[in-house]
């Protein structure tokens, strides 16, 4: 992740733009919520949309991921984590709805 | 490879192997979280008749929650900076304002979890609250640790500096406080904004 | 609040049976420790065993502890046979439902976790850091504690034999049935602790064999000129540290459902049980590949090297399991095609069922061709080998069958599907063991197993197998499901289960022959030397090292030029480095190894009977113990080059 011979860790650029960029979206987030007139579906695409950015950033600017010289087995791990990930949610998540609405008769349809 | 002072004889590089180890050591807490956060997601609705999210989340409260996480986030980058130029009270000064910051994020969480509890959404009372509760419960055991793991990496920085023992441990201990920023940035996206609207 | 929570007089209250098993427990260990009294060996087993960091004494503790544990577990399945065997019309058999129901769901937790978990770590404990040319694993101190919590993790299921109950709920402990309104006893309390702790172990180990391998390779040797084996392992690592953290999640779930009244799979109360079997198989299908991988590892290391013929198509046995990796995360869901997710999302996981059988049958093929224009020698290994072919084959084939949701809809939970993953873990993880036990044996020992004794525990269990399991796939057909105590006469069953009962019979005999196996091998260990440390004439690196090898491996890293790196350094007739001896940084003995093992069986006993002042203390215990070892300063020392020049010395006379 960061090695310690690395430019990176002796460096606080990327910290300071990792923050700055993270405090607006994280703002822009809290306001497009309080007083946005967004239509329901694009307030929840814009609210996603604004966490994964987020996670992003600080995965750059703070955990300095990618950055390593190869072999990238920190950026692979990671992908390969995130894979999974999805495929366990969203798996999860169709599976239990289809299970809802086969199986739960007052909850599902 | 730079030899190290453990393994002189190999090109085993102990600060390498430790700080990769750490990081899939943190994979596995993010599919952890990931596991209650399918739960979540699958109970969320579940309030069996008691209070729902809308009624119960406070947008401003924890919007200032979670910029003061960011801000903590920020400070033990900054920490880790000086950590690496070997500058022991830059060091000492950024983790023990990450660990305040920290302190005042759990005060305000373990209020919103007192809030809840007396409004009848304690943790057994439905589903969504026991998600809930185990979700970000979950998170505050992690930040308990952590801000204990704190203290216990700045005794050996108060008394002799900072050496590469203690390099490589407040390395891991500062990814492992960046891994919760980001864990909470999904809490706070994904189970109260998502929760509010 | 009682100190004793809710420990009483009732919970050491049982049946005869019990009281018997429990009796001979004790006395087994009395047995034990009078022993170790008697000839002095407290010392010697602390130094040289308890507080080792060192890989292959960790793995041989693996091992022993497994060997224990199955030994309950196999006893489990006899019972089970036994009372199958007569319990039909009249005859309630000798169990009774709550015990019967115990012995089944500790059958499987024994035998899946802690034999094998067990067998498996305890193998690449030996094996994986000869083989790369590293002088242990990443993290040493780390793999003492992996090892601790797993013995700590099987201590709850002899200790319930005595003190309460275990779960009845099966080894996957379903709600709501698993939940606190069903079983609110302690067995299922048990069940957790024992899983979850022995679970954390496994996680760590994960961690530390993945960093192992990418981290502490010899020079020059390449990820793709890695032996097979530390594929295998590399891939179950990744399942391992992927997979394991779902299992902690939900049955972390179950506990806090259990301890503090939450209704995550509560059946009310806006609970969802459905979530649960969703969430634990998605963790216990990738369970069942982690078992898998080592277990091929070990044959494409026993093949070449008994058909004198390097591996076939090593490349493709590569993507075979990388594949395999990914997709044992894309099947969960043929666990429950019978819970209702409907045909769309049934068809799904099918399919992706049905193609995971591809690159496995890539590997068994490879294995052949391997086999195929070569010298091959039938070795007790190999032996081992043919076996799984035939019976783990048969079993995946069985597999196949139920990938497809219509015939699973007639068979699941059926003794057909238990037939099919025994076939599939006793001819594949068990089979693939024991070739490498003939196999590695001499190499960790010093002297080989008798051959012909071998031979005969082959056979029989062997043969034993599909005479105890046949009968089983055509119960299943004819409508026989799992876990049951008593089934009705008059179906035609019981012969069958006879025949299954003499099946067990005759595997009993085969571990009875390996158990003479052993003593006669140790009895004639001076006539059964091996005193080139190369006894099968090997290709991996382990063989170029003594029998046993020195604690430090290797008194110089070997570098490597290709595959089959021993192969090739014989081949090419490499010199004897004759170059300088160095110095040797190791790591010291540890006992926080042991100690955490102490304190968190500790822990989970007293969460079981809920008491919690108990359970802080306990807790703290961890929290001090791994704090104080942060201050630790002392933790390795050197070997003098003088000392690693005496050892290397005296091997090379023998």
């Amino acid at each position: 992740m960061i090695d310690e011979h690395h430019g990176w860790n002796l460096s606080q650029k990327p910290l300071w733009i990792g923050f700055i960029l993270s405090l607006i979206l994280t703002l822009a987030a809290y306001r497009i919520v309080a007083h946005g007139h967004l239509t329901h579906i694009t307030l929840v695409a814009s609210i996603v949309g604004i966490g994964c950015a987020l996670a992003v950033i600080q995965l750059i600017f703070f955990l300095h991921l990618g950055l390593e010289e190869k072999p990238r087995w920190n950026l692979m791990m990671f992908i390969f984590g995130v894979a999974l990930i999805l495929v366990l949610i969203l798996g999860t998540l169709w599976i239990m709805s289809n299970l809802n609405y086969n199986v739960m008769p007052d909850m599902g349809h | 490879m730079i030899k190290d002072e453990h393994y002189p004889d190999s090109h085993h590089d102990v600060y390498s192997k430790t700080v990769f180890g750490f990081w899939l050591y943190l994979l596995t807490d993010f599919m952890l979280f990931a596991t209650i956060f399918a739960a979540y997601a699958v109970l969320s609705k579940n309030t069996f008749g008691g209070p729902t999210p809308k009624e119960l989340f406070d947008l401003e409260y924890t919007t200032i929650q979670s910029v003061i996480f960011l801000l903590s986030t920020f400070t033990v980058g900054l920490a880790g900076v000086y950590t690496h130029r070997k500058q022991k009270w830059g060091a000492i000064s950024f983790f023990l304002i990450t660990f305040v910051l920290g302190l005042v994020f759990l005060m305000m969480e373990i209020k919103e979890f007192s809030h809840l509890i007396a409004v009848g959404s304690g943790w057994d009372k439905n589903a969504f609250a026991s998600s809930f509760f185990t979700l970000v419960g979950m998170f505050l055991l992690h930040l308990v640790f952590a801000l204990l793991w704190i203290l216990v990496l700045l005794v050996p920085v108060f008394k002799s500096g900072i050496s590469k023992i203690s390099l490589r441990r407040l390395t891991c201990l500062k990814m492992f406080w960046q891994f919760m920023s980001i864990i909470w940035v999904f809490i706070y996206t994904f189970v109260y904004l998502l929760g509010i609207v | 609040m009682s100190l004793l929570g809710r420990l009483g007089e009732h919970a050491f209250k049982h049946d005869m049976i019990e009281y018997g098993a429990g009796l001979s427990m004790v006395l087994g260990g009395i047995v034990v420790v009078a022993l170790l009294t008697y000839y002095k060996k407290w010392g010697w087993l602390w130094k040289e065993y308890l507080t080792s960091v060192d890989h292959k004494k960790i793995g041989i503790m693996y091992i022993v502890v497994s060997a224990i544990m199955l030994l309950k577990g196999f006893i489990d399945a006899l019972m089970m046979r036994a009372q199958q065997a007569f319990a039909t019309g009249e005859s309630m058999g000798y169990l009774g439902a709550e015990h019967f129901q115990q012995i089944f769901t500790a059958h499987g937790v024994t035998m899946i976790f802690f034999v094998g978990m067990g067998l498996v770590f305890g193998v690449i404990n030996l094996v994986l850091p000869l083989q790369i040319g590293a002088r242990d694993v990443a993290f040493p101190l780390l793999n003492s504690i992996s090892f601790w919590l797993f013995t700590a993790g099987g201590l709850y299921i002899l200790v319930s034999l005595m003190i309460g109950v275990f779960a009845g709920t099966g080894w996957t402990a379903y709600p709501p049935l698993a939940g606190l309104k069903y079983s609110p006893g302690v067995g299922v309390d048990y069940w957790l602790w024992s899983i979850q702790i022995s679970g954390v172990g496994s996680l760590l180990s994960g961690v530390n064999f993945l960093v192992t391998i990418l981290k502490m390779r010899c020079p020059g040797m390449t990820m793709m000129r890695m032996p097979v084996f530390v594929w295998a392992t590399f891939a179950m690592m990744i399942l391992v540290i992927f997979a394991f953290p779902i299992l902690t999640g939900t049955i972390g779930m179950l506990s806090t459902d259990r301890l503090l009244d939450t209704k995550i799979f509560t059946a009310d109360y806006g609970g969802n049980p459905m979530m649960y079997i969703n969430l634990i198989w998605a963790w216990g299908h990738p369970e069942v590949y982690i078992l898998i991988l080592p277990a091929f590892g070990i044959f494409s290391e026993v093949v070449p090297v008994f058909s004198h013929k390097k591996l076939f198509g090593y490349t493709s046995m590569v993507w075979a399991i990388a594949v395999i990796t990914f997709l044992s995360f894309l099947v969960w869901l043929h666990h429950f095609f019978t819970m209702g997710a409907g045909a769309n999302v049934n068809a799904f996981f099918g399919i992706m069922t049905m193609i995971i059988a591809v690159p496995t049958g890539v590997k068994v093929f490879n294995w052949l061709f391997t086999m195929y224009r070569g010298k091959v020698q039938f070795t007790n290994s190999m032996l081992w080998f043919m076996g799984f072919v035939f019976t783990f084959v048969t079993g995946g084939m069985t597999g196949v069958l139920m990938s497809i949701p219509g015939v699973d809809f007639q068979v699941h939970n059926s003794l057909f599907l238990i037939a099919h993953f025994h076939s599939v873990i006793i001819g594949g993880v068990v089979f693939g063991f024991f070739a490498g036990y003939s196999y590695w044996f001499p190499k960790y020992t010093g002297f080989k197993l008798d051959e012909k004794l071998g031979k005969y525990a082959f056979w029989f269990w062997f043969i034993g197998f599909f005479v105890a399991f046949f009968p089983l796939y055509l119960l299943g057909f004819m409508g026989a499901t799992r876990r049951m105590n008593h089934y009705p006469d008059g179906n035609g069953w019981q012969s069958l289960f006879i025949v299954a009962a003499i099946g067990a019979l005759l595997i009993l005999i085969g571990v009875l022959f390996q158990a003479t196996q052993l003593y006669k091998s140790i009895k004639h260990r001076k006539e059964l030397k091996d005193t080139t440390g190369d006894p099968w004439n090997g290709r991996t690196l382990e063989w170029s090292t003594a029998s046993p090898p020195p604690f430090y491996n290797f008194a110089h890293i070997p570098t490597v030029h290709a595959k089959d790196a021993f192969w090739e350094m014989k081949k090419s007739k490499a010199q004897v480095e004759t170059k300088e001896y160095e110095d040797i940084h190791m790591p010291k003995n540890s006992s926080v190894g042991v100690s955490l093992g102490i304190i968190s069986s500790i822990l989970g006993f007293a969460l079981v009977w809920h008491m919690f002042w108990l359970a802080a203390i306990c807790a703290v215990g961890v929290l001090i113990t791994l704090i104080g070892r942060l201050f630790v300063k002392e933790t390795d020392y050197y070997v003098k080059a003088s000392e690693v020049k005496e050892i290397e010395m005296r091997s090379r006379s023998v």
